[in-house]
């Protein structure tokens, strides 16, 4: 990429300016005697000392220790846009008491947390259980625009000596105390670009300090590291969503998506910051770099040397609308901020199986031909996708019926064999008039509209676009429309959906999206929706795929996103680099995302440009297989890289990594069900489940897959070995035990481990203490294993425990929300196995256990027996070198059953 | 008679899944001994999967479909029991599944596909045993060819050592004849003579190209009489326009003797020295005193005469473009060599010295002889040429492989083409391949001729390798499938890889009945 196409906080004139304020600090405090309390929330007046301009506040208590925070103007020249569809719904109101109410400080509890309010300068601290986290405005960074008229500029007419006194009186005009002279305050230009501001300034802007914290994580997409770093000395995060060739990682710049959810995380606490703004928005990231002597430092004084790591997020527009989420434990707070935006809905099994893609498939034989050569070289693989090309000129809803004359023919022989299709459908428009979505959108007013009125011309793929304004309800129901299968003949309810170039992509625009100044529906300015317009988009996808057949969940997959557009889509990291680095950093991109609510987040297998060599693509499968979501992809101009185009050596290795995550799809699947009834991440970092760990909170290189899984890839190129790290629960060092999935060797110790590695080694442990189910028998699409049995794997604790679940149902439909459905905790302890559902087992499965493996015993049981009903079954036990197999317990999945080991 | 097999079994290892007196059974691999109860209870307990012969338990297991009517084939045991009838005999999966067996229709279907497959074979073998003949025919003809050639080249040579003793012993009485001439003419005055002589020989050399020139003989050299003289075609482009032709004649249509001596013959001069690689054009109308005085004047300075290197590079870039410019380039040159006074070799020296000088009547004769042994030799040499070129030609043929009954060599030199949406390809096998827009632009080569590469079938298969290449990508390559049918065609056109396209071709050079049959035969199965 080349930056200098994209601004530096320099070039953006409100940056600019929002960022000035951290020298100068702001003076803003609470109106004594306009305080307002409520059953759930209090409000006041807030004036800014220096121009005396009046805004109000609202503070909220929410249920699940969560405040919002909202500042606006008390009277704007006009309205402020407040985001809307973001928040997955109303969020439920919690209830406030007033402790104290003095010297311009107030004090209000809800549940266990308390917020003290101070009057001037303005400061609100949030404390956990007595433990302050959160504080806002501690640095007095709170900036805020208010709307302004224009100041009339003295008419240039220097020749007429009459005018002369009244140009007098113009410049004598009094100049308000806080005049903005930035230079780019009402017109502002990058390259060729011009930015016409008709509104003039209006950013708003605002300090979050944690003092309980040790490092910062969150805001989505950057190619960066898990834990941000520090700011100082370099431009701040951007979140601003662009579509940007060739990213380079190791960076802030902004990329497709915009989530601004940030957290703070100690060993004790951690909280998080929801800063709701769809405007372009920068972050300022201040956090003492840890290193070893800073954290010796702290250790050995017990205090703190640094200021605690704090957040500066500074919008161009909108208003101040901040949750603050208190946790105390980071699952706390992804949970908590899983009940304000939602999660990804389960998804349908195929949609976490093997995917294969590349731009392009060229035509019908292509397609057919491709998916035939994974049965001849007998490699799983679900869905097959289909980039711009399979268009007519790229008309979308249309297919180029020269290379795709008969696309249900095509489909159908995809669907036979269990497998879907997937084709994109980008944002962009062609203006063609012979094209009848073009017509509609052109007769019915639906596209974006510049500033003058007209319907706003970029160029995209198809060369002269025109983007249907989403905000507008009516276009997203037309668009929804458009998926019905008696509008989109050429395509079964069987496929699903691609929404690309959706920042919007827009190749002549600034900083190729589309110019600040469009106007949208409900006469906003595109400025203050940006990151917002790909998440409208795919309310429109997804409506329509709904509407389509109402008892299929859809699965579509979007590029741009933002908070809350988790609950229509699945993510991936755009287009990366065939390089070790962007394979390094697919897993640290992915783990940011799930934690701000995109669990089902995977990046281009193998690298969407370039060529990788045998080795990179082989860990690049290893390592894409314990990512939610699995897609090979390529760009046009690559060479095709299909497993079987390598030396056997390779294609046996690519084999024996789809279907090690065919195995694991029971695991998968039931994260994805677990996810949405708890809003719990499907991929974690290892803090999440090892918070007291200092040594995890910076290992990024390595997930867990919920607490079940440690997930180390190898990520670098001719390694004999890798170091893994295996965290600790306690201070005193303490780990849980952890067992080598293929040969079930057990790490019994924390910290770094070197673990030899061969070409087909992926090293995965599975925690002592955890049940994973899987299905270890292959099929060509996993949509041909949902009556396979399943296979438990038990690793045990210390204690000789060990507990997990399961989840199944039709893995299709949505009459899992009818109960028809099966979620099974298992039990092991005392030698004996148990289950137990959580509520009724409706759904009715021909799946069954066919084996039970247990790691960890003491001594290898000589038999055993199931009881089932009330009649008991003896079962053969067969020792393996570190486990045992329980041979063919064969009960079906929706009864209760006790196991029992024998020793003789 | 028939020996109880458990499902998934073939009849050839029925024999292998019987269970001992104690009912006991060993997996095939030996690893394990279970009871023969747990063969085929779905359940994997066999290491090498041979307990589960006909469930879906074991990874690696295969299922024997016996599709009695059909063809027998195994399959993956991912493929048992997964809900979609593989064996046409659907005995791959259970009957709540519902496949109904297949396997007579497919058994009928394949049955006259292969007939009419081994038809076509068979009627395309007979143009194929056509094309052998003449393949082998071509071959020896090559051969026979060769062999003249090689006792021409030998002849020649032969010819070639006489001719250049004749043209040093001529040389040598010229050079002495001319030497005594010159010694005599030393007293007069070489100014004038040269100022007299130049356009004398100017004048001669313009009658005699006047009448070559003057093709149908009407006393007038015209436009098209010039278009033929591939010396003139001044932007290189392997055509001489009209444009270019009258620019010669002076932007007239036609000129007369005298015209053409005044107007044309200083125009077409030079040219026709350059690409003889003579010299460097000097000005046409400079005036030998003035060449004269430039020469002294590079003579004290620096005298390193370049001209001659420059014109040899700018000779072969005028012939360079392609072979069949070379050819009419190198046919012109040897037209020229006929000519008896536009001399080459050592008469340039003359001309660029100064005019010949008029001899005497016996150094004349010497001179005379001279040039007709130095023009005997040339003869010569460009026979040898000639000669060298066609063995060089026959010998690339004869290292393509036309396959082992020469049935390929007919379609070297043959072109086909096929069209698509946007593309017209053109295939000339053994030569290349090419593309060109149907909304115009140049032809891009695919590939040049490369081997063949099918496997198992070599012949089955061609490469053409480094095209040109692609922007940003590798040089453009040909894969060229081939298959049996009557008339030869490219049947489809792809391009699956960037740069890389797949070309379907048929030809009867592909039908081999007799291996055809051999194939079909050895997929006749146990039934």
């Amino acid at each position: 990429v080349d930056p200098g196409n994209f601004k530096t906080c320099e070039q953006s004139s409100f940056c600019r300016r929002s960022r000035k304020v951290q020298s100068a600090g702001s003076k803003y405090a609470l109106i004594p005697g306009t305080l307002n309390t409520y059953a759930d929330s209090l409000t006041a007046d807030l004036v800014n000392k220096e121009n005396h301009h009046q805004f109000a506040f609202k503070l909220e208590a929410l249920v699940g220790s969560t405040f919002r925070l909202q500042i606006d103007e008390k009277q704007p020249l006009r309205p402020r846009y407040r985001v809307e569809h973001a928040l997955k719904g109303q969020p439920q109101a919690g209830r406030i008491r007033v402790e104290q109410e003095t010297d311009g400080e107030i004090v209000i509890t809800s549940e266990k947390n308390k917020a003290v309010i101070h009057g001037d300068p303005f400061r609100i601290d949030f404390y956990e259980n007595d433990v302050l986290v959160v504080s806002v405005n501690a640095k007095n960074w709170l900036y805020f625009e208010h709307l302004r008229q224009k100041a009339q500029e003295p008419t240039p007419d220097p020749s007429e000596n009459e005018n002369q006194q009244e140009q007098d009186a113009a410049v004598e005009t009094p100049k308000v105390a806080d005049a903005i002279d930035d230079p780019g305050a009402w017109e502002e230009n990058f390259k060729s670009h011009h930015d016409s501001k008709p509104y003039g300034p209006e950013a708003v802007a605002l300090d979050f300090s944690f003092p309980a914290a040790e490092i910062l994580f969150g805001i989505p997409e950057h190619a960066d590291s898990f834990v941000l770093k520090s700011t100082s000395g370099t431009d701040p995060y951007r979140l601003y969503n662009l579509d940007v060739f060739e990213y380079i990682v190791d960076s802030k710049m902004a990329l497709y998506g915009a989530v601004p959810v940030i957290y703070g995380h100690g060993q004790q606490h951690t909280a998080g910051v929801y800063w709701q703004n769809a405007a372009e928005t920068w972050v300022d990231i201040q956090t003492a770099e840890t290193n070893v002597v800073s954290s010796l430092v702290n250790f050995v004084s017990g205090s703190r040397k640094t200021p605690p790591p704090a957040a500066h997020f500074m919008s161009e527009s909108g208003i101040v609308d901040a949750f603050i989420m208190l946790g105390p434990k980071p699952m706390d707070t992804f949970r908590q901020y899983a009940a304000l935006t939602g999660t990804h809905e389960l998804p349908q099994l195929f949609s976490l199986a093997y995917h294969q893609s590349r731009w392009n498939y060229n035509d019908e034989r292509d397609v057919t031909s491709v998916s035939a050569k994974f049965d001849e070289f007998n490699i799983p693989m679900d869905t097959m996708w289909l980039d711009i090309e399979y268009t007519d000129g790229k008309r979308y809803f249309t297919w180029d019926k020269f290379k795709f004359p008969n696309s249900l023919a095509m489909i159908k022989n995809l669907t036979e064999l269990g497998r879907h299709l997937v084709v994109i459908i980008d944002p962009h428009i062609k203006r063609d008039n012979g094209y009848f979505f073009h017509q509609d959108c052109t007769e019915r007013g639906y596209y974006i509209k510049t500033r003058e009125g007209n319907d706003y011309e970029g160029w995209c793929w198809p060369g002269s676009a025109s983007y249907p304004d989403f905000f507008n309800p009516v276009v997203r129901d037309y668009y929804a429309s458009q998926y019905a299968l008696n509008k989109f003949q050429t395509v079964t309810a069987d496929v699903m959906l691609w929404n690309d170039m959706n920042e919007p992509s827009v190749f002549n625009g600034p900083e190729i999206t589309a110019p600040k100044d469009l106007v949208h529906y409900g006469n906003w300015e595109h400025r203050d929706v940006h990151n917002l317009y790909g998440h409208m988009h795919l309310m429109g996808s997804f409506a329509g795929l709904q509407q389509r057949d109402p008892n299929q969940r859809p699965f579509i997959l979007t590029r741009s996103h933002f908070a809350g557009s988790q609950r229509y889509a699945a993510i991936w990291t755009g287009d990366n680099l065939a390089d070790w680095n962007h394979l390094q950093y697919s897993i640290k991109m992915c783990l940011t995302e799930a934690v701000a609510g995109f669990s089902f987040c995977g990046a281009d297998v193998g690298g969407f440009f370039g060529n990788p060599d045998s080795e990179l693509l082989e860990r690049w499968y290893q390592t894409g297989i314990f990512l939610p979501f699995f897609r090979a992809h390529a760009h046009i101009d690559t060479k095709r890289r299909e497993p079987w185009l390598f030396p056997e050596r390779t294609r046996e290795i690519i084999r024996n990594a789809v279907i090690k995550r065919y195995s694991y799809l029971p695991l998968w699947y039931t994260a994805f069900y677990e996810l949405e009834l708890t809003g719990e991440p499907v991929i974690r970092p290892l803090l999440a489940h090892y918070p007291q760990d200092k040594e995890a909170f910076g290992v990024d290189n390595q997930l867990l897959v919920q607490d079940r899984l440690l997930v180390r890839p190898v990520m670098q190129q001719g390694v004999s070995k890798v170091d893994v790290y295996f965290p600790a629960i306690d201070e005193k060092k303490n780990g849980d035990w952890w067992y080598d999935v293929d040969t079930y060797q057990r790490q019994e110790r924390s910290g770094y481990v070197s673990v030899p590695v061969d070409e087909n080694k992926i090293p995965v442990y599975q925690r002592g203490g955890s049940i994973v189910p899987k299905k270890e028998r292959q099929r060509r699409a996993s949509t041909l294993m949902l009556h396979d049995p399943y296979t438990l794997i038990i690793c045990l604790d210390r204690e000789g425990k060990a507990s997990g679940s399961l989840y199944l149902d039709d893995e299709k439909s949505y009459e899992y929300r009818q109960g028809k459905r099966i979620h099974t905790i298992f039990n092991f302890g005392n030698g004996q196995l148990t289950n137990r559902f959580e509520g009724n087992p409706k759904y009715k499965s021909d799946a069954w256990i066919e084996r039970i493996v247990i790691a960890g015993l003491d001594k290898v049981p000589s038999s055993a027996s199931i009881t089932v009903n009330g009649v008991t079954q003896q079962l053969e036990v067969l020792p393996q070198e570190r486990s045992v197999v329980v041979r063919k317990p064969g009960v079906k999945m929706d009864v209760d059953f006790a196991l029992k080991l024998n020793y003789q | 008679t028939q020996a109880p097999r458990p499902l998934g079994v073939s009849l050839a290892k029925a024999a292998l899944y019987q269970p001992r007196a104690d009912n006991s059974w060993t997996c095939l691999d030996g690893s394990r001994s279970i009871p023969f109860a747990q063969v085929n209870d779905d359940f994997c307990d066999c290491a090498d999967g041979s307990d589960e012969p006909g469930t879906a338990a074991c990874p690696q297991g295969k299922f024997h479909c016996l599709n009695k009517g059909h063809q027998s084939v195994d399959i993956p045991s991912s493929q048992v029991q997964d809900g979609i009838c593989d064996c046409c005999d659907g005995s791959d999966e259970s009957l709540v599944v519902g496949c109904t067996n297949t396997c007579h229709e497919l058994g009928a279907a394949a049955a006259v596909q292969r007939r009419n497959e081994a038809e076509l074979h068979k009627r395309g073998a007979e143009r194929r045993q056509e094309m052998i003949t003449k393949g082998k025919q071509m071959r020896e003809e090559r051969e026979a060819r060769r062999q003249e050639l090689n006792q021409r080249r030998k002849e020649q040579e032969l010819l070639h050592t006489e001719k250049q003793q004749l043209k040093q012993n001529a040389e040598a009485l010229e050079s002495e004849a001319v030497e005594i001439y010159k010694e005599q003419q030393r007293e007069l005055d070489a100014e004038t003579a040269q100022a007299e002589q130049e356009p004398q020989q100017m004048r001669q050399e313009a009658s005699l190209s006047f009448v070559r020139y003057d093709t149908n003989k009407d006393g007038f050299v015209e436009v098209t009489e010039l278009m033929v003289d591939m010396n003139l075609d001044s932007d290189r482009n392997g055509v001489v326009t009209v444009e270019e032709a009258k620019y010669f004649l002076d932007e007239r249509d036609r000129v007369d003797l005298d015209a053409f001596i005044t107007l044309a013959w200083p125009r077409i001069k030079p040219l026709k020295m350059l690409a003889e690689g003579l010299f460097q054009p000097p000005q046409p109308e400079v005036v030998a005193s003035e060449v004269e005085g430039q020469q002294a004047e590079a003579t004290t300075e620096e005298a390193q005469p370049t001209p001659p290197i420059i014109s040899e590079e700018q000779a072969e870039l005028a012939g360079g473009e392609d072979i069949d410019a070379d050819e009419e380039g190198e046919e012109d040159q040897y037209e020229d060599e006929e000519e008896p006074d536009v001399g080459v070799g050592e008469a340039s020296a003359d001309i660029e010295d100064a005019a010949p000088p008029a001899y005497d009547p016996e150094t004349q004769r010497l001179v005379q002889q001279a040039n007709e042994a130095r023009n005997a030799l040339e003869e010569v040499e460009r026979s040898i040429r000639e000669i060298d070129q066609e063995i060089k030609e026959i010998d690339e043929q004869e290292g393509k492989d036309y396959g082992l009954s020469q049935e390929w060599a007919v379609l070297d030199g043959q072109c086909y083409t096929f069209e698509d949406r946007e593309y017209v390809y053109t295939l000339c096998p053994f030569d290349r391949t090419s593309q060109k827009s149907k909304n115009g632009g140049p032809e891009t080569t695919l590939g040049r001729w490369d081997q063949w590469i099918g496997k198992p079938k070599k012949y089955s298969q061609q490469k053409y390798a480094n095209g040109a290449a692609c922007w940003n990508g590798p040089q453009r390559s040909a894969i060229i499938n081939i298959k049996c049918a009557l008339e030869p065609k490219i049947t489809a056109v792809s391009e699956p890889n960037r740069c890389e396209y797949y070309f379907e071709f048929e030809t009867p050079a592909a039908c081999d009945s007799e291996a055809f049959q051999a194939e079909t035969d050895s997929l006749h199965d146990e039934l």
